[in-house]
């Protein structure tokens, strides 16, 4: 008896065992499965799309621009980024190198960041160069920057018109020097009927600045007899900002890099609904892919601009 | 030929077996970092429950000096839920807070001011305390603000300035210069009755990170911290929002 309980046990430990791996196998193969089935559905689609190639119709391509990297979808893509570029100084003295050096490879990432949004169809890109409280720094760095400034965008005209792309600068400019105003003359000349591509510098420019600007503007056209006092409201003022050399004179994104979160007097009137993007990356490591996630983050926000949906 | 098609066969197996490896792989790297948010998610979530039961002596005693003023945006879905504003306020009272600005872009926190200031423990209007007045103990000041706050006030305070502007006798050439500054504005602001108190911390509540038309002209040098939706608002998380706060060194741009 005992023999063949011992017998029974035997066989019902196997049988345990065996239907243990059984269930174990199971599990990893539904586990592969899962894994396996998003994977599959390309490779079967595969052999179609080289038939649906040939009836793409061509008249949606447009050269020059890259298709949105998966994940991101193109009629979600923002018109109009604007970036704060913070943490050139310190991503310089991290590399053990001087602060204008730290600044060439910030302006070298805005031509590169600028370049990437245009082919993902961002329409307007602003970036905040200089703002009216960077008078306060360093006299030698202040006038570093301008000699940049006016170096960069100097060396940019021939490689903004091949590309089409329309250069605007905005802010108060009264300081800046006479060689800078110069060459920024130049480069919005050069590139004035360019429409689909966009890039404005903020340079000496102050939100609370553009703000009593606008009103300014007001009232030199109220003397002129241009606007009557009640007429004046919201568009109005909108209109007379600097940034209407734009379409899309609101953000639809702002980021800023290197872990500030505030918007230090940027588009003060032009961020009431705008995604706010706090990167904690120094500008000049701001690259493609950290550019992505910020359109990632973009996209999955669901925007009701103050509305009830 | 054959021998050319079944090449091209092959070579076609290939590409796809690879295709698919690095898509698996692709969807492994997808698993890991979704267990890494979510691992990331539960002890942030652990980390704020001990912050409240004051396990985490680093917020223990929170230096409030450089926090004057506080700016809370809410969005408007859940502005309806007023018991959580009113818990929230609660917090920041017995955090220490002493004046806050209460933001939703439709006004509706507006509406329910009475219920609020009722329900909130030592609170009083901004606006009906004096300027020499500082809230001592467990009182708190409150501002309600909204969307008309922000460029229909602007639009007021300019129209306010260009009448004065044009009633006054001044040169031709004179393009506003004396008339338009930052300072005429803000008094022209007070007199529409936006008084401008400028937050030094703004704290959004909302599915999205924008600050949902909040008073434009206040903003410039404000900190603003996406705090998430106000139905999961937790106290830690707020308590390390306002510490972290309190060790932001601005350098206002110079």
């Amino acid at each position: 008896m005992i023999f063949i309980h011992s017998i029974i046990h035997a066989k019902h430990l196997q049988f345990f065992t065996l239907s243990t791996m059984l269930s174990l196998l199971c599990f990893l193969l539904s586990l592969l499965f899962l894994l396996l089935l998003p994977c599959l559905r390309p490779c079967f689609s595969a052999k179609g799309s080289l038939k649906d190639k040939k009836k793409i119709d061509k008249g949606t391509y447009v050269v020059g621009e890259e298709e949105p990297p998966k994940g991101l979808r193109r009629e979600l893509m923002p018109r109009h980024v604007a970036v704060i570029m913070d943490g050139n100084r310190r991503w310089a003295k991290q590399a053990g190198l001087l602060t204008s050096q730290g600044y060439e490879a910030g302006a070298k990432r805005l031509i590169e960041f600028a370049e990437l949004c245009f082919k993902l169809g961002i329409n307007t890109v602003s970036a905040f160069a200089f703002s009216t409280e960077n008078w306060g720094r360093h006299k030698i760095e202040v006038k570093c920057l301008m000699y940049l400034f006016q170096r960069y965008l100097k060396s940019k005209i021939q490689f903004f018109q091949s590309k089409e792309i329309r250069v605007s600068v905005i802010g108060n400019l009264a300081k800046i020097p006479e060689s800078l105003l110069g060459i920024i003359t130049e480069i919005e000349d050069a590139t004035k009927s360019y429409k689909k591509k966009h890039l404005i510098l903020a340079i000496d420019y102050s939100g609370r600045f553009d703000i009593l600007r606008a009103c300014k503007s007001i009232v030199k056209k109220s003397e002129q007899g241009l606007i009557r006092e009640e007429e004046v409201d919201e568009t109005l003022l909108e209109r007379e900002l600097q940034t209407k050399c734009t379409e899309f004179p609101s953000p639809d994104l702002l980021i800023r890099t290197s872990g500030e979160q505030r918007i230090s007097n940027f588009f003060l009137w032009q961020l009431a609904y705008t995604e706010l993007f706090f990167s904690p990356v120094l500008w000049p490591d701001f690259d493609k892919d950290k550019l992505l996630d910020a359109l990632d983050s973009y996209q999955r926000r669901e925007r009701r601009f103050g509305c009830r949906v | 030929m054959d021998s050319n098609q079944s090449m091209r066969l092959l070579s076609s197996w290939i590409g796809q077996i690879g295709d698919l490896g690095l898509n698996l792989l692709w969807r492994f790297i997808h698993i890991v970092v979704s267990l890494w948010y979510i691992v990331s998610g539960i002890s942030e979530a652990i980390e704020s429950y001990a912050i409240s039961l004051g396990l985490n002596k680093k917020y223990s005693s929170i230096d409030l000096e450089k926090l004057r003023c506080l700016a809370v945006v809410v969005d408007i879905e859940a502005v309806q839920d007023v018991a959580k504003v009113v818990e929230l306020l609660q917090w920041l009272t017995t955090i220490g807070v002493k004046q806050v600005g209460l933001f939703d872009s439709q006004g509706l926190l507006k509406k329910s001011k009475d219920l609020i200031l009722e329900t909130v423990p030592g609170s009083m209007l901004l606006e009906e305390i004096g300027k020499d007045f500082s809230p001592d103990g467990k009182r708190i000041a409150l501002e309600f603000i909204s969307s008309s706050d922000n460029k229909e006030a602007v639009m007021k305070a300019a129209n306010i300035l260009l009448q004065r502007y044009l009633k006054s006798s001044h040169p031709e050439n004179d393009q506003g210069e004396n008339f338009f500054t930052e300072s005429h504005l803000n008094e022209a602001l007070g007199v529409v009755g936006e008084n401008v108190h400028v937050p030094d911390l703004l704290l959004v509540y909302g599915p999205i990170r924008s600050h949902l038309g909040f008073p434009a002209w206040r903003l410039r040098y404000t900190e603003i911290v996406h705090m998430g939706t106000l139905k999961y608002m937790r106290y830690g998380s707020l308590l390390k929002a306002i510490h972290k706060f309190t060790g932001v060194h601005q350098n206002y741009g110079t």
